[in-house]
């Protein structure tokens, strides 16, 4: 999960990560949602600096948090005493994880299941994940369809994924990403660049980082939890519980087992 | 997991028998692949949609031991009607690849030419190749093709006419035009073909119009291991060929065998 080419992850600079996505909430309704019908203990594994756990666990959730990345947690536990909450968060592999107790709902959101780029590292971490379930308790995880749309990006080019003002210095702040995507291994290779402008618009920083990620597809991902011992699973194409129809669309899945 | 019973699989409209091998003529990089195969078997083999014994016939001309099964009878008439003109007598059976008992173990079970992707279920994915594993003997193999889903087709638009092959009636040198429209469903994995086939008439006589439509469930390299798995093979390998050669592009064949440890 480090960087493949020396370069650094883009979890080792949690600020500049925080900086470019931490205000990112078209997920936190329906994280909210869902934690709340789960009447019980949340996990989140992968929870970084806290975008989602924080926001939860603010709004009442009991909820639990692991990240394989000490830095990212450190960032979200400074975050958790600025907002006065006390989080209980593990430095630990989402591959192979134990946690003191168990969980009516576990989740992984915003492509974090991207993290395992192996079938073994996949089935091992929806396995351990299902291990965290009470009776009855849903496991849910949301990725980003890997769509036509998307792999016919030209490879290679930066590709400008996010701009905005960083509320703290008030620069400018620019997420490039360039890729590499092998369709047939699903994988994505990303090097990231992320700039940040002065009031006259020159470059005063620029990190580059660099990560990679493995696409599922929805038939693959039923498999892949039918592996890992979950024998219901439901596919929704988005945040809003709507069908998954299209491969322009975000899939979101909630299983169970028996 | 629980029985489910099977969903119906409809091959009313599909290729009709006399013309399928007309059809499919352009087809042949497959064949000297599985005689070969079936021969190095050393042992029974079973094809599993055998057809019009495409396959099967040259295999069992080469001398392997081969048994088949087809779940269309026309298909199998067909089989018979070529292998007696060559005297030969083929142990052929109608039978559903999702579900079937034969009176013996195999060395080698082969699902030529794209046939498991008439199975449209991922329950019945697995059942078959269950099947085909519990028919294997202990350390036989399991050989099945299957096109890539290429991302230049399955981006066509819908409702394009493609003209998928021309080529000359290899019997009366007139030309045969296979046209196609395709409708993917690129999240359920679902492609719906009609095609349509023009044979050249002789001079001065109207050509002949052959239409036909089936519904393929294509699968990705990883999606296929997995099933795999979940059927018990636990030892498998792909080519992106018949020659071997490995599988990287989007618009190989994906050739896979699998063990029965």
């Amino acid at each position: 999960m480090d960087g493949v080419e020396g370069l650094s992850s883009p979890y080792d600079d949690p600020r500049l990560y925080d900086a470019v996505l931490e205000h990112l909430d078209f997920d936190v309704a329906w994280w909210l949602s869902e934690a709340r019908a789960a009447k019980g203990p949340v996990l989140e594994a992968g929870c970084g600096t806290g975008r989602l756990l924080l926001r939860l666990l603010a709004a009442g959730i009991d909820i639990d948090g692991l990240d394989s990345s000490a830095a990212m947690l450190r960032r979200l536990l400074e975050k958790a005493r600025e907002r006065g909450l006390e989080p209980k968060v593990l430095e630990a592999d989402m591959r192979d994880f134990r946690m003191p107790r168990k969980y009516a709902m576990a989740f992984i959101a915003f492509n974090g299941f991207g993290h395992c780029l192996a079938m073994s590292d996949q089935v091992r971490c929806l396995l351990c994940c299902r291990e965290h379930l009470v009776p009855g308790g849903r496991f849910l995880l949301h990725m980003s369809y890997p769509g036509v749309g998307y792999w016919s990006q030209p490879g290679g080019v930066p590709v400008l994924e996010v701009e905005r003002a960083d509320p703290k210095s008030g620069h400018l702040m620019r997420m490039y990403d360039t890729r590499t995507m092998d369709r047939v291994g699903q994988l994505q290779h990303s090097h990231m660049e992320i700039q940040e402008l002065d009031a006259d618009g020159r470059v005063v920083r620029s990190s580059r980082f660099e990560t990679e990620q493995r696409w599922v597809y929805r038939h693959e991902l039923e498999l892949l939890l039918r592996a890992a011992g979950f024998t219901r699973c439901e596919f929704f194409g988005g945040m809003e519980g709507e069908p998954l129809e299209r491969d322009d669309q975000q899939m979101v899945v909630r299983a169970s087992a028996d | 997991m629980k029985p489910v019973p099977l969903t119906p699989l409809d091959f009313s409209q599909y290729v009709p028998a006399g013309r399928y091998d007309l059809i499919y003529s352009w087809m042949r990089a497959d064949v000297g692949f599985y005689v070969a195969q079936a021969l190095e078997a050393g042992g029974p083999v079973l094809e599993v949609g055998c057809g019009t014994g495409r396959v099967l016939i040259p295999t069992l001309e080469a001398g392997a031991d081969i048994d088949g099964f087809d779940i269309q009878p026309a298909m199998l008439e067909e089989l018979r009607t070529k292998a007696n003109l060559r005297g030969l007598e083929p142990r052929v059976f109608e039978a559903d690849m999702r579900d079937f008992t034969m009176p013996r173990r195999y060395e080698l079970v082969t699902i030529p030419f794209r046939a498991f992707m008439h199975v449209l279920e991922i329950d019945e994915q697995i059942r078959t190749l269950r099947c085909c594993r519990e028919h294997l003997e202990p350390g036989g193999r399991l050989i099945l093709n299957l096109f890539y889903p290429s991302f230049d087709r399955i981006v066509a638009p819908p409702g394009a006419k493609i003209v998928e092959r021309e080529f000359a009636h290899p019997d009366t040198g007139r030309p045969v035009t296979i046209t196609s429209t395709v409708e993917y469903d690129r999240v359920a994995q679902l492609l719906n073909a009609e095609v349509e086939v023009l044979e050249g008439g002789a001079e001065g006589m109207a050509g002949t119009t052959t239409r036909y439509r089936f519904t393929l469930r294509w699968i990705f390299r990883h999606e296929m291991e997995l099933l795999l798995r979940l059927a018990g093979f636990t030892h498998y390998e792909v080519a992106g060929d018949f020659d071997g050669r490995r599988l990287i592009n989007d618009t190989d064949e994906m050739v896979w065998t699998a063990w029965k440890d």
